[in-house]
């Protein structure tokens, strides 16, 4: 397998207080890669460092390096950085535009397509891909804030998928839906394996052992074990590891 | 780029004050300027002693302060904590009104209405007095002092007032006991933007208070303040003059007491934010 | 003897209640006295004539044009500047000493009284930029006042756009500009726009400012460019109200009638676009 990021001995702060602890690891390609752990563990520390979201927070600093295939990010520029890795949020975050006009809004400002015959080819695939076309097909140029908020968050990984990136982080995006909504998120995510790298945060242990291939454990800003994700939950090899799965704390 | 605009704009203002008003400042001496009780400019030898002035404008602004600070208090708790939703509203856009009123037209009806009214009531030989001014400015700083006071109110948490409640005390005490004390270094703040306000109001002032330049002895006479001998005088008098240089170092004056209120509000403001 | 508190609720509310009512009454009282007298002044001719018999008769139109003039005027130099400062401000500034100073001067800039901006625009703008007692001194020095009141009330509907709208775009690899251009500007519009309609209120009815730098007792023609000296609306109300003798009440009761509708029509239109937007608000 190749290895498509690579983590070196990654420190973050926030206020000088550590959160996260000498990361060495490495994410392959088209895998997911289920992060787990208890809150404040730096789970969404670390994606909003891997797509440098934290750059404009005053409060942040970090030292160590981390590679996507052998370059490192922070010598980028954070444009060409975010085209690559795109970022899913916890709570849907529609942009107060149309439905159509969220989705072809990052691909003009990125200078990608002009054509209107692309833009609705655009609209149509990613939407297809997120098994939102046929829910949504008829008001494509009704305000994005109107649609339910399972619609809204597949309408936000549509929006990424319209830019093409290599990899996706997800930071706990079902955490504000329903069942019935995170089902069909989940689906779609699985389905968005085969073509891109998945890094899936969550703090909900049974979606991380349905979903990802790996799975990594997350404790006080240290990674406690990495590994296979069946393997991960039917005999792990730490004992907080297990503790924490079998629902003892966190 | 843009920002720096309006640091170098405080400077270029004091900037241009101080040199326009330095050589007179220097010649005539600042004491003598501050002290001074006699503002006669255009007679020989002229005297310009803006004591008479800084009492006017300290009196008028005092008497707006009484009539102003317990109305715009009691109002703003009125509006934020008392009235139902719709009357709020409508009292809120009334307030609003009443601020976009342009001082001219509050010193117009000053002059037409108020000033006879005082002349009558108090039997006085005439109305354009200390007293009016105050009525005047009083009206005109309270917009000011009731929507910051009452932003200041309104943002005092629920759960300081639940508490009191659940306490058994009345929606009354607590509102006295509770919500004003937390809404204090708010409500201070906008007294002294108000006050700000009253210093710095020149039309409406000239209008109503007759504008003669004596050490008053009580608020039933005309004055005149800094702001009114500015706009008055201005038109009259020889660039370059000593004159015109007086009214400039009127002018520093003046910008130097809003400074200073200004960075005392501004304090109290600070306070609430943490 | 104690009351009770319940009783004392009452009789507070109550005395509130009348309280705010007085401080209430006089916009009305000068609202009504205004349109009482001064409606009957209001005639075609009045609006679209010039003043005759040294002032005491005629129309007021050149004021009229004069006041729209100094308005268009600061607009065009304030809107583009007062904006940008905001966006710097509020979207790039880091929180340093500079941009701390940079907020004193803003509270201060308010602040200052508005004669003493008449003072300092006629000795910047008149005497030593030579531009003279025309439109262009008085629209600067009142563009120099409201600045700091176009650039709080635009950061303020900055500040009220979700910061998660900028991640959300941010995170698209949008550019910083791109995604203040298309996302954080569009939902602050409203904002901006009742912020910049109320200074245009306020720059209206201003007079201490203009007093020394644009305004003229009497011109008698319109002016031809914005180096002309012009009538003023409000400087023409407050000049035949205390020193024009034998001036007929019922004119200075239209002028002060014309410019009330001017101001409280431009401050109206403001409040009513808010309350448009937060009807409709869709975050």
């Amino acid at each position: 397998m190749v290895e498509k990021i690579i983590v070196e001995n990654l420190n973050c702060y926030y206020n000088k207080n550590c959160i996260l602890d000498s990361l060495n690891f490495s994410i392959l390609k088209n895998e997911i890669l289920n992060i787990i752990g208890p809150a404040n563990s730096g789970k969404t520390t670390f994606l909003r460092t891997l797509n440098r979201m934290n750059d404009y927070n005053t409060y942040y600093s970090r030292n160590g390096n981390i590679y996507l295939d052998k370059l490192n990010i922070f010598n980028m520029s954070v444009e060409k950085l975010r085209r690559r890795i795109g970022m899913l949020f916890a709570m849907p975050i529609p942009l107060p535009m149309s439905i159509y006009e969220n989705i072809v809004f990052a691909p003009k400002c990125l200078g990608l397509i002009f054509e209107k015959s692309k833009q609705d080819y655009i609209v149509e695939c990613v939407l297809k891909a997120v098994f939102l076309w046929n829910e949504v097909k008829d008001r494509l140029n009704k305000s994005a804030m109107e649609i339910s908020g399972g619609q809204q968050q597949r309408l936000c990984i549509a929006r990424i998928l319209a830019i093409n990136p290599e990899i996706i982080l997800f930071d706990e995006p079902c955490s504000g839906l329903d069942p019935i909504s995170t089902a069909k998120v989940e689906e779609t995510i699985i389905e968005l394996k085969k073509k891109y790298t998945i890094v899936f945060v969550t703090n909900n242990v049974k979606q991380a052992s349905r979903i990802g291939d790996r799975t990594a454990f997350f404790l006080m800003g240290k990674i406690i074990e990495i590994n296979k994700t069946e393997e991960f939950f039917i005999s792990p090899k730490q004992k907080k590891t297990a503790d924490y799965i079998s629902g003892r704390f966190g | 780029m843009c920002g720096m605009l309006s640091v170098i704009f405080v400077i270029l203002i004091f900037g241009f004050l101080f040199v326009e008003s330095f050589t007179f400042l220097k010649n005539f001496g600042i004491f003598r300027f501050i002290t001074g009780k006699h503002w006669f400019p255009a007679s020989n030898p002229p005297s310009f002693g803006i004591l008479p002035l800084i009492i006017g404008s300290i009196l008028i602004t005092f008497g707006a302060c009484i009539i102003a600070i317990p109305i715009s208090i009691m109002s703003a708790l009125f509006i934020s904590e008392i009235a139902p939703e719709n009357l709020r509203d409508f009292l809120k856009f009334l307030i609003e009104l009443m601020a976009a009123i342009p001082s001219v037209i509050i010193g117009f009806i000053g002059m037409i209405i108020l000033v006879p009214f005082i002349k009558k009531t108090f039997n006085l030989s005439t109305g354009l007095t200390a007293f009016s001014g105050s009525i005047v400015l009083a009206f005109m700083s309270m917009p000011t002092m009731i929507s910051i006071s009452e932003d200041a109110i309104h943002s005092v948490p629920w759960k300081y007032k639940e508490g009191a409640i659940a306490l058994g005390a009345t929606k009354w005490q607590t509102i006295r006991k509770v919500v004003l004390k937390a809404a204090m270094p708010g409500i201070i703040a906008a007294i002294m933007l108000g006050i700000g306000r009253i210093i710095g109001e020149t039309m409406a002032v000239m209008m109503v208070t007759g504008n003669a330049s004596n050490i008053p002895k009580t608020i039933f006479v005309p004055v005149r303040t800094m702001t009114a001998t500015i706009a008055a005088e201005m038109g009259e008098t020889v660039r370059g003059s000593m004159h015109y240089r007086s009214l400039f170092a009127i002018g520093l004056i003046l910008f130097l007491i809003t400074f200073i209120i200004n960075l005392i509000a501004d304090l109290f403001l600070r306070k609430i934010r943490r | 003897m104690k009351l009770n508190p319940k009783l004392t609720q009452k009789i507070s509310y109550f005395i509130l209640f009348l309280v705010t009512v007085f401080a209430i009454i006089p916009v009305i009282i000068i609202i009504s006295v205004i349109v009482k007298n001064g409606l009957p002044a209001i005639t075609l001719e009045f609006l679209t004539s010039f003043p005759k018999n040294g002032i005491r008769g005629g129309g007021i139109f050149p004021a009229i044009i004069g006041t729209f003039a100094i308005i268009i005027c600061s607009i065009v130099i304030i809107c583009p500047i007062g904006i940008l400062a905001a966006i710097y401000l509020n979207e790039y500034a880091g929180n340093n000493l500079l941009t701390k100073i940079i907020k004193l001067a803003i509270i201060n800039l308010a602040n200052i009284p508005s004669v003493v901006y008449g003072l300092f625009g006629f000795s910047i703008f008149v005497v030593f930029l030579r531009l003279g007692v025309s439109i262009i001194s008085g629209a600067l020095t009142l563009s120099i006042m409201e600045l700091p009141v176009i650039i709080t009330t635009t950061q303020n509907a900055l500040n009220s756009v979700p910061s998660s709208f900028r991640e959300a775009s941010l995170s698209l690899g949008v550019s910083h500009w791109q995604t203040i251009r298309y996302v954080v500007l569009p939902s602050a519009v409203p904002g901006i726009l009742t912020g910049t309609i109320l200074s245009i209120a306020r720059i209206s009815g201003e007079t201490a400012p203009i007093l020394f730098t644009a305004a003229v007792f009497y011109v008698p023609h319109l002016p031809h460019s914005i180096f002309d000296q012009v009538m003023i609306l409000p400087y023409h109300l407050y000049i035949t109200s205390t020193n024009v003798p034998y001036m007929p009440q019922k004119l200075v009761f239209g002028i002060a009638l014309v410019l009330l509708i001017m101001v409280l029509t431009i401050s109206s239109i403001s409040i009513i676009i808010r309350i448009y937007f937060r009807k409709h608000k869709k975050w």
